[in-house]
């Protein structure tokens, strides 16, 4: 049976910290290669750490000069690490990159950056509009952030693009029934897609928010096969089944039976609703 | 669909994310420990076991701090029966003296004298706790719940004073139940919810309400987002009643805030500076 060993660094990093944020990757680093995964994920926005606050217009730079510290330590095991982007124009965008032989191989940008209640993502970054998979040896996966997988199209296109795996990294913060609304986004999204999900979480806790954890592994059956700890740091390794979602779709005919007129039927409805609204 | 009441399984995870924040704070700042005003009531006894958990009894404090004539021995006794079982530090302070200094100053003073006295109370109480907090590196830890914040029923730089409220998000419904969970003393759970600064003074008779309807009011303008109009229909409630409790939601919004800034320049420090409180 094909597996797929995944480290789910579910760390309490904080806003600025970047010095204690990167010795806690580092340090997750090493747990990972003891356990002999093939794959490790970090929090959305690890680096730097999740919050609320300008700081990310402050230390977008020493981010950047840490994760390339962290590239440095990263050998055959892939890892996958959110930080602060910034372009060639100066922009910053909330995104992950893939990492592999000390080099980054593949990044993800954010496209569903949130900004109700205590969130304000967009007063800091850009959005993205891409939504890529990336070969790790001779399977694909995509990268989604957080409020992505509230959505049902990044994973789709995704799925349409081959992922074998679609990996989430979250900083997703406690409150009442938060642990039920991640379940029952990626056990939604695994089903949508026939695909297994991993979640990687921060957890911890700043200024009064405490943040879920409960870093999470859903089979592509849509069943919780993994949990990590409420709102405490844990390593959470998983082995992820790549055979199940193959096996599955040869009855399950949901995505194969996606057609193209629907889809271009929906984007004329998209475009109804934007006209409606001029 | 209110809930209000939390789940039993809720419990748990509410007491460690309070106990996380209280902690993150002290050791942040590398403050020596934390110091409540504890009354004898439900909120700040929860507060001060809650704390006393989250950073050791060692490094607790707690100020029982009577006014004498008035406040009931029962509440003082319960007080320190509380910080004997948590083994914590706790002083007693009669206000009294303090109080007849600024009655006695302000003789003279014409317009509603008892209103400005009455207040005196929790702002003296609370330069007590500043002044311990001064004096050994404390955290000074507030008691509100989401039900007075909402209502603003507590003294502005009185018994609001605080550097943290741990259980500011917590209706006093919610909070009756997180005390059970982390036994506090029945005696201290049942008794009925008074700001002791006038004799017979209850919160349900001063407010005109009891916790029970309030709560179930606020909950549906704040967390369910109901108009004035929709909770009264659905809580088949006079809309009176609901308006007079969205009107005080309304008018206290400054006693939730840090003092208003005039904007002059581009950076504004209330408006257009924003910065975690734990900044690294």
């Amino acid at each position: 049976m094909k597996k797929l060993r995944v480290f789910l660094a579910q760390l309490s990093t904080k806003l600025g910290d970047v010095k204690g944020n990167e010795e806690k990757i580092l340090e997750a680093l090493e747990a990972a290669k003891r356990e002999k995964v093939n794959l490790l994920v970090t929090p959305e926005l690890s680096t730097l750490g999740y919050g609320s606050g300008d700081i990310y217009l402050d230390k977008v730079n020493e981010n950047l000069e840490s994760l390339e510290r962290i590239k440095e330590r990263v050998d055959d095991l892939y890892s996958i690490i959110g930080y602060v982007e910034k372009d060639n124009y100066g922009f910053f965008y909330n995104s992950a990159c893939l990492i592999n032989k000390k080099s980054i191989i593949g990044n993800y940008r954010k496209v569903q950056l949130v900004n109700y209640r205590l969130f304000d993502e967009k007063r800091y970054f850009k959005r993205g509009a891409k939504l890529p998979v990336f070969d790790i040896g001779d399977i694909k996966i995509g990268i989604l952030i957080c409020e992505d997988v509230w959505f049902p199209e990044p994973s789709r296109a995704m799925a349409l693009r081959g992922a074998d795996l679609i990996v989430v990294l979250g900083a997703s913060p406690f409150e009442r029934f938060k642990k039920e609304v991640w379940e029952n986004f990626l056990i939604q999204r695994a089903r949508d897609n026939i695909l297994p999900f991993v979640f990687c979480n921060q957890a911890g806790c700043q200024d009064g928010v405490n943040y879920l954890g409960y870093s999470m592994y859903v089979s592509a059956a849509g069943k919780i096969v993994k949990t990590g700890k409420l709102l405490e740091e844990d390593y959470v390794v998983v082995e992820v089944d790549l055979e199940e979602s193959r096996r599955l779709r040869r009855r399950d005919t949901r995505l194969r039976e996606l057609r193209r007129e629907i889809l271009e039927e929906l984007l004329r409805a998209y475009d109804e609703m934007e006209d409606d609204r001029a | 669909m209110i809930e209000l009441e939390f789940k039993k399984e809720e419990l748990p995870l509410v007491e460690k994310a309070i106990c996380n924040s209280i902690r993150e704070r002290v050791e942040k700042f590398n403050f020596n420990g934390a110091i409540i005003n504890l009354s004898g009531g439900v909120d700040s006894s929860l507060v001060t076991k809650l704390t006393s958990l989250a950073i050791g009894n060692k490094k607790t404090y707690a100020l029982i701090l009577p006014e004498e004539g008035l406040t009931p021995e029962k509440d003082i006794e319960d007080a320190i029966k509380l910080c004997k079982d948590l083994n914590i530090n706790y002083e007693i302070i009669p206000i009294n003296s303090p109080l007849k200094a600024f009655e006695i100053s302000l003789v003279n003073v014409e317009g509603d004298r008892e209103w400005g006295i009455t207040n005196l109370k929790p702002r003296v109480r609370m330069i007590y706790a500043y002044f311990y907090a001064n004096a050994k590196k404390l955290l000074v830890v507030g008691t509100s719940n989401k039900t007075e914040l909402l209502l603003g029923y507590g003294t502005k730089y009185g018994d609001l004073a605080a550097d943290i409220y741990p259980i500011g998000d917590l209706y006093k419904t919610q909070v009756w139940q997180l005390a059970e969970y982390v036994n506090i003393p029945t005696d201290i759970v049942k008794k009925k919810p008074s700001a002791g600064l006038w004799k017979g003074q209850t919160d349900e008779e001063e407010i005109g309400y009891t916790y029970f309807q309030i709560d179930r009011v606020l909950f549906c303008l704040v967390e369910l987002e109901l108009s004035v109009r929709e909770t009264a229909e659905f809580l088949n409630i006079s809309e009176d009643a609901v308006n007079d409790l969205y009107e005080r939601i309304v008018k206290n919004e400054h006693k939730r805030r840090t003092p208003t800034i005039t904007k002059i320049s581009r950076m504004c420090l209330d408006k257009d500076w924003r910065y975690p409180v734990e900044r690294f």
